[in-house]
């Protein structure tokens, strides 16, 4: 690929990671990431086999995933596929949507708690106002983090991502660490 | 308050921008006959009912869909909600 | 010290605290007051007006008096409510409202002057000479005015806040809200119990009632035991409800360590938005008093707050007690404080017919007239009868009957309703819609009756949520009724206070009525009845009452003043969660944030961005140096910028062409695949709203670029205008502002240093003319998207790539064009070259100006229906002569200032005369004088005449001759080469 070195959201040149208890957030550099909308009228394609997730889910295909963002309009997940063209990838499996590339849009969090959903739920109940009983495992929304637009993906019952702006990668850390750092009662 | 999203059910309104009066979606045709007039209509001249009122919200921290929210403005009751989009389209379709 | 037996303290610990500099001990279980009070303090504080000496007359939040100020340095929190400050060890405490000591206030004196300082006084004393008030009776009034002090620090401690979503969230844990969660809870519904007391059970705690002939402690550890195993059910301790919003939203303030020395690691308190299906409202009720002259003294409690200290604190502020009541509920705290071995001098009953419960003497048709006692009560004077005689006592508590506690209900404007049978205002109709009210707040004071309105209610809830509850077994309680006959005040000479916080007495009350402030509104703001931090919890009513005696009107008639929110006080602290300083919004970096840093910029806040603003070198002490430095340089050589801020939005569709012809003022249709072409965007009511670029990719798709500032707006006008105004048009959109680092590559060698980073891709002006764009790659495979377009008026292109190469190619592009002079420039330089340049940008898109005042009123075209063309040829505006031109000074050693407005020579200057004004102003090395660009009036028809700016509000005026607004290369060839 090109001589370039990419820099990681946060700054660095490998991503962040960091554990409070039981709580663990990860930097995700190398997911791509590619908004799939229908044209008017148009028929939902099934890129590389995937049928995509009704309205608020997530799902896995086989080496991609998907979630719902709006009314026709998805985002295709490629993990590991960063510096691929993802979404001429995704273009040429649903030629008839508008494709357009987001991979370097969003700044990808993961957050994976080993004391089970429960803490998830703790910790969501600091970040974003919604109802955990319509963020369970396999659902995806876009909601209000600290006056910023970011998408909540339960990916499992103890396993969350949250994408927000890239340039916010900082400010999002900042909010999830230290909600996390709070829960877990650790020093921030 | 709560909005009750038609797709997503109801989200805080914390998460929206208002715009104000749904009549906003009756634009006129700037290529007619008298468009100033109408336009000057369509622009500045607005219902403000105390009472029954449909008003335009985005879904900004969402899923930027714009709603045609029914809203009583006195008791802040939400009435109806529906996506601008549909509304629109039906309007256009009983216009033609 | 004197604690009497029992009481749910926790004796085998002893904590030591201070007041006033004295060290006491108490035990666990203690608040502040009733480990005072059990250390024989009951003298806590001085009142706001008179500063007459004040001790506690509550046991909880309602408390007005008892108010000190709380912890050390930074951390002291002035009128913290004594009766609510949980002990820890350490503790600290003062007095405050006080001029010398506690015992010996110097402004006491007040006290005599009380006939100046009667309602109203502020408003009429103060009123003349006019021109005192700044001056001398402010200063006086601020500095007397207010109780506690404030540190004067900084906030060390961390705040929270987050989100809950229930199916029922009950107020309260008392047994009306026990009984109500429980019943809920065992039905599966997601609970939330929020109690501001440290322990559950609310009146339970304070009485000595038996549940199933056993003391309540059992049923409430049951109770609670069950709830705490429950996973739907959430206890919220320490945790006050403060307001009732809409659609079911509360806001709450959960005290997470205000009961510990300091906060450790953890935060100080919790602010959450609590969003519930259903609600109920079990807060309880608030004993009132009934006002009789000098009825303030320190010894006076309400009848049930000596019950709370008695029975669960194990307090009491003296050691013989009288009771003054009308209504049975005051005989019960004779009873209970005689089973605790307290004297008791006589229960005073203002009814006729009633009968002792224990062996305590009853005066019938008796009321108290008078006390004496100067730092605390010794004695009160009876009436019984024709009769008058003095009781000696050191404690006298009132009972005046219960108000329900109905704040939360009526926050939505619903009007609390007068109920003749209680003699009490109850929760109306019109409440908060899910919202149902249980127990003592709905005047269900019994424990019987509490207990089975909680339970029903919940069951109706659960009933309307689609859950079906059972009534739960319910223990036997007490259900008698308190035979409450009404008294309000008892008339006579002395001051008899009404509202103790703000002194105001019946007398108060009848000044008012006097000066016809008789609507409870104007009455509460004439004598600031029911204000500051008690919010007249234990005074309204009775206010309200009085002033209905006065007018001949029912206390239905009266009314209440409006409740709103918070239902106590709420530090700001934890409103305002815990971010500040750099934490204080979203911070947004640009991609070459890091490489930026590293090489010294100087950031600038741009909205949430944090833009490089320049790049000082060695040597350079001034930042204009930098800034003539990086403007030359560029003009020279080539510059390069980081102007990914700048909104970017992704269009496509097979309608994309035609939506984006209506979205902008200027023809897109014409516009080929590969080229570039300037947009101005109005607004429907025809100015101008924002400009940028749109670059026609492919044939269905496009990007186009926004303000830095506006990227938000424009992105939902575009939603708007593709959803609600033209939804039959097939286009999409998405933002890609965030997906690609953009730079501005400016200046002569511009193309040079570009060739050297392109793989193998012809820049050739043949083949890359002025606005083109196309798709590449850089770097060796990099994708990239290259734009001929430019805002310094030099050769230049915009290049972008994804953003995590963009920190990368920052310093490459600097790197390879060393030799060309490659120089990286901030906001600072675009600034100036883009003024150089004649663009217009925010300041002079503000809202208030057309195409036609930019000098592009010819681009607006007429051939299309454009959001806002129609409206742009309205008279008025089409009337407007102020167009953009550019400024110089006559004298180039002056300055040209932004907002300076212009007039012509000779012309006074004001707003008739007022030619324009002068929207962007900076120094230009390549002129070598200040600048600026205004809004002239006839500008265009006025090149070389001088005008005058002047600058009114900072001084000063400058000459300036009218230019092009075009500084650099006014016929643009050096775009084009």
């Amino acid at each position: 690929m090109s001589e370039l070195i990419p820099t990681c959201a946060l700054g660095g040149t490998m991503p962040r990671t960091e554990t409070f208890g039981a709580l663990t957030l990860t930097e995700v550099a190398d997911l791509a990431l590619a908004s799939l909308a229908l044209r008017r009228n148009g028929v939902r394609p099934a890129p590389m086999g995937m049928a995509l997730p009704d309205t608020g889910q997530w799902h896995a295909g086989e080496g991609i995933a998907a979630f719902w963002t709006g009314p026709d309009q998805w985002m295709v997940e490629g993990p590991g596929r960063a510096e691929e063209d993802f979404a001429r990838l995704i273009k040429a499996e649903a030629p008839d949507a508008s494709v357009t590339d987001q991979t370097d849009g969003w700044v990808v969090f993961d957050i994976a708690s080993s004391a089970g959903g429960g803490r998830i739920v703790d910790l969501l109940a600091k970040l974003v106002n919604i109802d955990p009983r319509r963020l369970a495992a396999g659902t995806a929304c876009r909601t209000g983090l600290e006056h910023m637009a970011v998408f909540v993906i339960r990916r499992a019952d103890d396993r969350l991502t949250i994408m927000g702006m890239r340039s916010a990668a900082a400010t999002i850390w900042h909010a999830l660490a230290g909600a996390a750092a709070r829960l877990e009662g650790s020093a921030t | 308050m709560l909005i009750p999203h038609p797709l997503l059910g109801p989200r805080d309104a914390q998460e929206f921008t208002y715009l104000g009066d749904a009549a906003l979606l009756a634009r006129p045709d700037g290529m007619a006959e008298g468009a100033l007039g109408a336009f000057i209509d369509y622009v500045y001249l607005r219902d403000n009912p105390a009472g029954v009122h449909r008003e335009l919200w985005f879904h900004e921290q969402g899923d930027r869909s714009w709603l045609v929210v029914t809203r009583n403005t006195v008791t802040h009751e939400i009435i109806d909600a529906q996506l601008a989009r549909d509304v629109a389209l039906a309007r256009k379709g009983a216009v033609a | 010290m004197t604690r009497l037996a029992g009481g749910l303290i926790d004796r085998t610990r002893t904590l030591s605290f201070t007041f006033d500099g004295r060290s006491y001990q108490g035990h666990p279980g203690d608040t502040l007051a009733s480990a005072l009070l059990a250390n024989d303090v009951r003298l806590m504080g001085r009142s706001f007006k008179y500063h007459r000496p004040r001790g506690p007359i509550a046991a909880g939040s309602e408390e007005p008096n008892a108010m000190v100020e709380l912890r050390r340095g930074a951390r002291q929190e002035p009128n913290t409510r004594a009766t609510v400050a949980e002990l820890y060890e350490g503790l600290e405490a003062s007095s405050q409202n006080r001029l010398g000591s506690l015992r010996f206030d110097l402004l006491a004196m007040n006290d005599l002057l009380s006939p100046f300082f009667a309602a109203g006084f502020y408003y009429k004393t103060f009123m003349w000479p006019r021109a005192f008030w700044e001056k001398l009776y402010e200063p006086i009034i601020r500095n007397a005015a207010g109780l506690g002090r404030l540190s004067m620090q900084a906030d060390p401690d961390a705040y929270d806040k987050g989100y809950l979503h229930c199916d029922l969230l009950v107020i309260g844990a008392g047994a009306a809200g026990l009984s109500a969660a429980l019943t809920a809870a065992r039905a599966g519904a997601q609970v939330i119990l929020a109690e501001e007391d440290f322990l559950l059970g609310g009146r339970l705690l304070a009485e000595t009632h038996l549940l199933d002939e056993a003391p309540a402690g059992g049923w409430l550890a049951k109770v609670e035991a069950e709830l705490a195993a429950l996973p739907n059910v959430r206890i919220m301790r320490r945790t006050t409800v403060f307001g009732t919003f809409d659609h079911g939203i509360f806001g709450a303030v959960e005290r997470v360590a205000d009961h510990l020395p300091t906060p450790g690691n953890g935060v100080r308190q919790t602010l959450w938005r609590i969003t519930a299906r259903r609600s109920i409202l079990a807060a309880g009720a608030t004993e009132r008093h009934i006002p009789f002259a000098n009825n303030d003294r320190p010894g006076i409690m309400l009848a049930g707050a000596l019950r709370s200290y008695a029975n669960r604190w194990a307090a009491c502020p003296g050691q013989k007690v009288a009771i003054f009541t009308n209504n049975d509920d005051g005989h019960r705290t004779a009873l209970d404080l005689a089973a605790k071995g307290v004297e008791i001098a006589g229960v005073i009953d203002t009814r006729g017919s009633v009968s002792a419960l224990g062996n305590y003497p009853v005066f019938v048709d008796s009321v108290v007239e008078n006390t004496r006692g100067r730092l605390g009560l010794k004695s009160v004077t009876v009436r019984s009868g024709a009769k008058n005689f003095d009781l000696d006592c050191d404690v006298l508590g009132v009972s005046g009957g219960w108000n329900p506690n109905l704040h939360l209900a009526s926050h939505h404007r619903a009007r609390p309703v007068w109920n003749d049978t209680l003699h009490a205002f109850v929760p109306g109709e019109n409440g908060p819609p899910g919202m149902t009210v249980a127990g003592a707040a709905m005047g269900q004071g019994s424990t019987a009756a509490a207990m089975t309105a909680g339970a029903s209610a919940a069951v109706a809830a659960m009933e309307g949520l689609g859950l079906r509850a059972a009534m739960p077994e319910l223990p036997r309680a007490e259900k008698a009724d308190a035979n409450l006959y009404p008294l309000w005040h008892v008339p006579g000479k002395g001051r008899a206070w009404v509202d103790f916080q703000n002194d105001v007495t019946v007398k108060d009350i009848r000044l008012a009525n006097q000066e016809n402030m008789r609507p409870v509104e104007h009455l509460k703001r004439w004598t600031t009845l029911g204000m500051a931090t008690d919010q007249g919890k234990t005074a309204n009513v009775t206010a309200l009452a009085v002033m209905a005696e006065l007018t001949g009107k029912s206390v239905a008639e009266t009314g209440t003043t409006m409740f709103r929110p918070p239902y106590t006080g709420v530090s700001l602290g934890v409103l305002g969660g815990g971010d500040t300083g750099p934490h204080f919004r979203p911070r947004r970096l640009t991609p070459s944030h890091v490489w930026a840093a590293e090489r010294g910029a100087v950031f600038i806040e741009v909205g949430p961005w944090m833009r490089a603003q320049y790049f000082p070198q060695a040597g350079e002490t001034e930042w204009r140096q930098t800034v003539d430095r990086e403007v030359l340089a560029t003009r020279q050589g080539v510059g390069i910028c980081d102007v990914t801020t700048l909104g970017k939005v992704d269009v496509q569709g097979r309608d994309a062409t035609l939506f984006l012809d209506r979205l902008y003022a200027n023809a897109m249709a014409s516009l080929k695949v590969g080229m570039v072409r300037y947009g101005l965007m109005l607004r429907e009511d025809g100015l101008a709203y924002d400009d940028g670029t749109c670059a026609r990719l492919a044939e269905d798709e496009y990007v186009v670029t926004t303000t830095t500032a506006q990227a938000g707006p424009v992105f939902r006008h575009m939603e708007y205008a593709r959803q609600c105004l033209w939804p039959e048009l097939d286009v999409q959109l998405v933002s890609t502002t965030e997906a690609w680092a953009q730079f501005a590559v400016a200046g002569p060698n511009a193309r040079a240093l570009l060739q050297r980073v392109v793989d193998n891709f012809d820049l050739s002006n043949e083949a890359f003319p002025f606005m083109a764009c196309a798709g590449l790659t850089v770097c060796g495979g990099l994708r990239a998207r290259l734009f001929r377009i430019s805002f310094s008026g030099e050769l230049a292109y915009e290049i972008a790539v994804p953003s995590r190469y963009g920190n990368a190619l920052m310093a490459r592009l600097v790197e390879v064009g060393s030799d060309l002079g490659a120089t990286p420039y901030g906001t600072e330089a675009l600034g100036v070259m883009r003024i150089e340049k004649g663009h217009a940008a925010g300041n002079e898109l503000n809202g208030q100006t057309t195409a036609q005042m930019l000098g592009m009123g010819r681009m607006v075209s007429a051939k299309k229906d454009a959001i806002g063309s129609v409206m742009s040829r309205r008279e008025g505006l089409l009337a407007e002569t102020r167009v953009l031109v550019g400024l110089q000074p006559v004298d180039p050693a002056l300055p040209v200032v932004a907002g300076a407005h212009l007039f012509t020579e000779g012309d006074g200057h004001s707003t008739a005369t007022d030619q324009g004004w002068i929207t962007s102003a900076c120094y230009s090395p390549h002129v070598g004088s200040a600048i600026g660009l205004g809004f002239l009036a006839n500008g265009a028809m006025r090149m070389g005449e001088v005008v005058v700016a002047a600058n009114p509000l900072q001084g000063g005026e400058v000459r300036v001759r009218v230019v092009s607004p075009h500084f650099v290369d006014p016929d643009g060839g050096r775009l084009r080469v």
